[in-house]
């Protein structure tokens, strides 16, 4: 009798793509792990001779230390959190009207209204950057909180405008007709029909515009260095000289990411989530 | 009294949405359209303000090879972003099992952390006593005397693919799916192999979404400041976006800047003008 080998040779390939897989995604992962809790970490020694949490500790501010690099991030954390709340806040209110609008209304310059809030996505943002920082320089916003928060929200209007959009589109015209037809005035149609039925979506769009203010990094740098250190800044001015708290930073960065992209990716377009960063 | 709904609406639609899209619009206008003009026009000022080109000039004699460099990253990566890519999600559409189960679980981790995380992440793996080199030494596989300089080209394109190819997979996978079994059967029953049906049938049918992740992977790359500032920095040659900042940063030369930043335009142009054209013509 003849053995069929094909099944075979076909579940060892795949069974040779799932590790290899799991080493891509989380080699460069543990890299990061390894180093934040790695005490004393001597090469070619292939793990750390020493672990402790102790970059752990002096970054959460719960120990103090002398170290190079190694600052309480306790502020950083605070100021990128503050930011991020207030991006969303006037970001959402920016993108919700005009969402509504663009999904519910027949707009004459619809096509160029679309264009502007398509352009960031098509051209590289960092010669917007530059720009703003010149414009800032004169009105003496650089290197100030509201400048940084300024440049979140821009980066963040676009996907709040793109999702509030495409959630209105979604809610069929009938349902607020029916509220105005029995007497209720726009915006009370507005405010008890169609704002609970896309709650859900905003939702995803705000805490979207959230995650990208907490990681945004290239606007920030631009305008906001060298006076306002948000967290990936700090991440960044520290993985120099201190690869562990570099570590235990970036650790704390992708914590929340991770989450909170998991809970809302079911309600995002594909497209959107790869414009983080 | 009773009130005519089209009455009502007739009343509210000029002004209401104008009121709605004003204070959005005018923003980008401000902060986006403005400072997007002012790179191409200031691009051709020199510092008293006259019309020149010594900016370009500047730019070519001293930049060259970065943009060069540029291009080849970017074109080499989105090629191999298109490759692994199909391969990763027509697998998922083609097979159905435990494995490509865990493997759809976790492919999407590396989309979800950003840029800047992914930059010090690969920093540490990459670096010649990095976790890489220190595993590839345990395996044999390289003296750590000599061990892989990657904070080059190479290092660059894996940190690129490594956040890249899960996108592009993300984006092809919606597209597949939609693909009906039977299409795939029609083509099997007329004696087509696998080989045929994926190049015949899956990929045509799946030319949109395709193309529109290329397009959108393609100018992230040309685009991306943090992973090449933080992996090889001001060493030569490197990108466009590194050699930006550097003007900015110590040389407050913000006309070359804008020069480069041009550049940076022209690069994206092809991809941009697609893009911009299938969005608008999307939503319509």
């Amino acid at each position: 009798m003849k053995l069929n080998y094909r099944p075979i040779l076909i579940k060892t390939f795949e069974l040779v793509l799932l590790v290899l897989s799991f080493l891509i995604i989380f080699g460069p992962m543990s890299s990061l792990f390894l180093w934040s809790i790695a005490q004393k970490w001597y090469w070619p020694h292939p793990l750390p001779q020493e672990i402790s949490f102790a970059y752990w500790k002096q970054a959460l501010g719960i120990e103090k230390s002398l170290a190079i690099g190694a600052v309480s991030i306790v502020p950083a954390f605070f100021l990128s959190l503050g930011i991020a709340i207030v991006t969303v806040i006037i970001a959402m209110a920016l993108a919700i009207p005009a969402g509504y609008a663009l999904a519910k209304y027949k707009i004459p310059f619809g096509t160029f209204v679309m264009f502007l809030f398509l352009m960031p996505n098509a051209f590289p943002q960092q010669p917007i950057f530059v720009n703003v920082l010149q414009m800032f320089t004169r009105l003496g916003l650089a290197g100030t909180v509201p400048g940084v928060i300024i440049v979140h929200i821009l980066v963040g209007l676009v996907f709040g405008v793109w999702i509030t959009s495409a959630t209105f589109r979604s809610i069929p015209p009938s349902m607020e007709e029916a509220a105005r037809s029995v007497g209720a005035s726009a915006p009370v149609a507005f405010f008890r029909i169609t704002l609970p039925l896309a709650a859900p979506g905003l939702l995803a769009s705000s805490v979207f515009v959230f995650i990208t203010s907490l990681d945004e990094f290239t606007g920030t740098f631009f305008v906001g260095l060298p006076f306002v250190h948000t967290l990936p800044l700090t991440l960044y001015s520290s993985s120099g000289y201190n690869m562990q708290f570099a570590s235990v930073i970036a650790l704390i960065l992708l914590i929340p990411s991770i989450l909170f992209m998991f809970l809302i990716q079911r309600v995002l377009k594909a497209e959107y989530v790869g414009g983080m960063g | 009294m009773q009130v005519s709904i089209s009455a009502t609406r007739k009343g509210l639609t000029v002004p209401s949405y104008i009121m709605l899209l004003a204070p959005a619009v005018t923003f980008m206008l401000l902060m986006y359209a403005y400072p997007f003009l002012a790179s191409i026009v200031r691009s051709f000022l020199d510092k008293s303000g006259a019309f020149s080109f010594e900016n370009y000039l500047k730019t070519i004699d001293l930049y060259t090879k970065d943009i060069a460099f540029t291009f080849t990253v970017t074109i080499f990566n989105t090629v191999c972003t298109a490759v692994l890519a199909i391969l990763i999600a027509v697998y998922f559409r083609i097979r159905q099992n435990r494995i490509t189960t865990i493997l759809s679980a976790i492919y999407k981790l590396p989309l979800f952390i950003p840029f800047v995380v992914v930059a010090q992440m690969m920093n540490s793996f990459l670096a010649p006593h990095g976790l890489l080199n220190v595993a590839l030494a345990q395996l044999g596989l390289i003296d750590l005397k000599q061990p892989l300089q990657l904070f080059n080209f190479a290092g660059l394109s894996f940190g690129f693919l490594w956040k890249q190819v899960p996108f592009a997979v993300l984006i092809m996978h919606g597209g597949f799916q939609m693909i009906d079994n039977s299409y795939i059967e029609a083509a099997r029953s007329a004696g087509a192999g696998m080989g045929k049906v994926i190049t015949r049938v899956l990929i045509p049918m799946n030319k949109s979404s395709i193309l529109v992740s290329l397009v959108l992977v393609y100018s992230q790359i040309v685009g991306t400041f943090t992973l090449p500032y933080m992996l090889i920095g001001g060493k030569i040659p490197t990108t466009i976006t590194v050699d930006i900042a550097h003007r900015v940063n110590y040389f407050r030369d913000f006309g070359v800047a804008n020069a480069l930043g041009v550049f940076s335009y022209l690069l994206v142009l092809l991809t941009a003008w697609y893009y911009l054209k299938t969005k608008l013509g999307e939503t319509k």
